[in-house]
């Protein structure tokens, strides 16, 4: 299961980790049904190199601002606490790991 | 009704064909001019010399389809219900259509609209799914672009978020409810074409194809009907990241009595492999709605 984060979570979860990607979804959003199976495969396969988490935009509005996310599924993208350049909309698996990888 | 075909382009006429000719009670719903051989030359199908007019065989397929026994309906599917065993298919008129068994074949969906803008700002104020992000543009003023269904949908969705919408669409293509239904909720509705997206950081203006423009936060692209993926996913069905649904050797999806067939299915996107899937997926689906245990 890839963790949940929220609004008390989120800060410690890119501070603790040097490589973070973060899946912003929300119930009503049928592409991120369909990103959702490749962020638990990215979990399985970047054990140990990236931390995978995943926030509820609905039941976290506050972040969802904070980081001017307005389209969903986005996926955040942090290394050493830098926030890099999102990935917005539906990608294809090697595309989000080569990027996160590439950082 | 036994089945349902969505989706009147290659796969869907020749699913409704084998489907019909196999005495099963088949309707198709799709407009012809959202099959990608619409308006276009084939020449790479069989026993075609030279060119053939991809308009003209959709007419033909759906004539021939309709010699069987298919009824076709020249409509958008909106959403689809499922029951236990049943579907019951609403179209963009309103009416529903309960089958036994459904085959999706909507082919690929074509959002993109390709003017000044909407790469640069797409997750800055362009969005493709207004059911995704309605909730970021609360008190905010958006544009929906887009000539049928799902444009109409998605502009009436959005006044129950934006504090004004307006609804871009020049060339009108959906039922009188759907369009009443939007401007009931309050949607402007504008008879232009969008042009150009501006902004800075984030979308500020949608420039119309007379000049005039309007201030807005977010532009929603929905053109054509409900996309492929949506609709799988109303019946159960969840697609690859791609839109692909996967299949098996008879067609079926990974749910009992939902068939796809030719683009939906992934590539090749040719003719030849759509009609064969759509051939495999009315035989199969007429064998099940029958009760042939061995299809």
């Amino acid at each position: 299961m890839v963790t949940e984060l929220n609004e008390k979570t989120f800060d410690a979860f890119i501070e603790e980790n040097k490589v973070v990607l973060i899946d912003c979804w929300a119930p009503w959003c049928r592409p991120c049904r369909m990103i959702a199976p490749i962020i638990e495969e990215l979990e399985a396969e970047l054990k140990g190199k990236v931390a995978v988490a995943k926030l509820n935009t609905d039941d976290n509005q506050g972040i969802a601002a904070r980081f001017g996310i307005n389209a969903i599924p986005t996926l955040l993208v942090f290394k050493e606490g830098v926030m890099h350049e999102p990935l917005v909309g539906l990608r294809p698996k090697e595309e989000i790991k080569e990027y996160v990888m590439s950082l | 009704m036994d089945i349902v075909i969505i989706g009147a382009g290659p796969a869907g006429i020749q699913a409704a064909i084998h489907a019909s000719r196999g005495k099963a009670a088949v309707t198709m719903i799709g407009k012809r001019e959202n099959s990608a051989i619409f308006g276009t030359h084939v020449e790479n199908y069989f026993a075609i010399g030279g060119k053939a007019n991809g308009s003209e065989m959709l007419d033909v397929g759906i004539a021939q389809a309709e010699a069987f026994g298919t009824k076709h309906l020249e409509e958008n599917v909106t959403s689809i219900i499922k029951s236990e065993n049943m579907f019951t298919v609403i179209t963009e008129n309103g009416s529903g259509i309960t089958a036994k068994a459904i085959i999706l074949a909507s082919g690929v969906s074509r959002m993109k609209l390709n003017i000044p803008g909407e790469k640069e700002f797409f997750g800055k104020g362009v969005s493709y799914c207004a059911e995704c992000d309605c909730n970021f543009y609360k008190g905010k003023r958006v544009a929906v672009i887009g000539d049928e269904s799902e444009a109409a949908a998605s502009a009436e969705l959005m006044t129950q978020y934006a504090s004004h919408v307006f609804w871009i669409t020049k060339d009108t293509r959906t039922s009188d409810v759907m369009i009443k239904k939007a401007a009931d909720a309050g949607v402007e509705i504008i008879n232009e074409k969008a042009s150009e997206i501006k902004g800075k950081e984030n979308v500020k203006q949608l420039v119309l194809t007379d000049g005039s423009a309007v201030d807005v936060d977010g532009v929603f692209i929905e053109l054509g009907g409900r996309s492929s993926s949506d609709l799988a996913m109303d019946v159960d069905v969840l697609p690859d990241a791609d839109g692909t649904v996967r299949t098996d050797e008879r067609c079926r999806t990974s749910v009992t009595g939902v068939y796809a067939c030719g683009d939906i299915t992934g590539k090749p996107w040719q003719i030849a492999k759509a009609v064969g899937q759509g051939a495999t997926a009315g035989l199969n689906a007429v064998s099940y709605v029958k009760g042939n245990a061995g299809e």
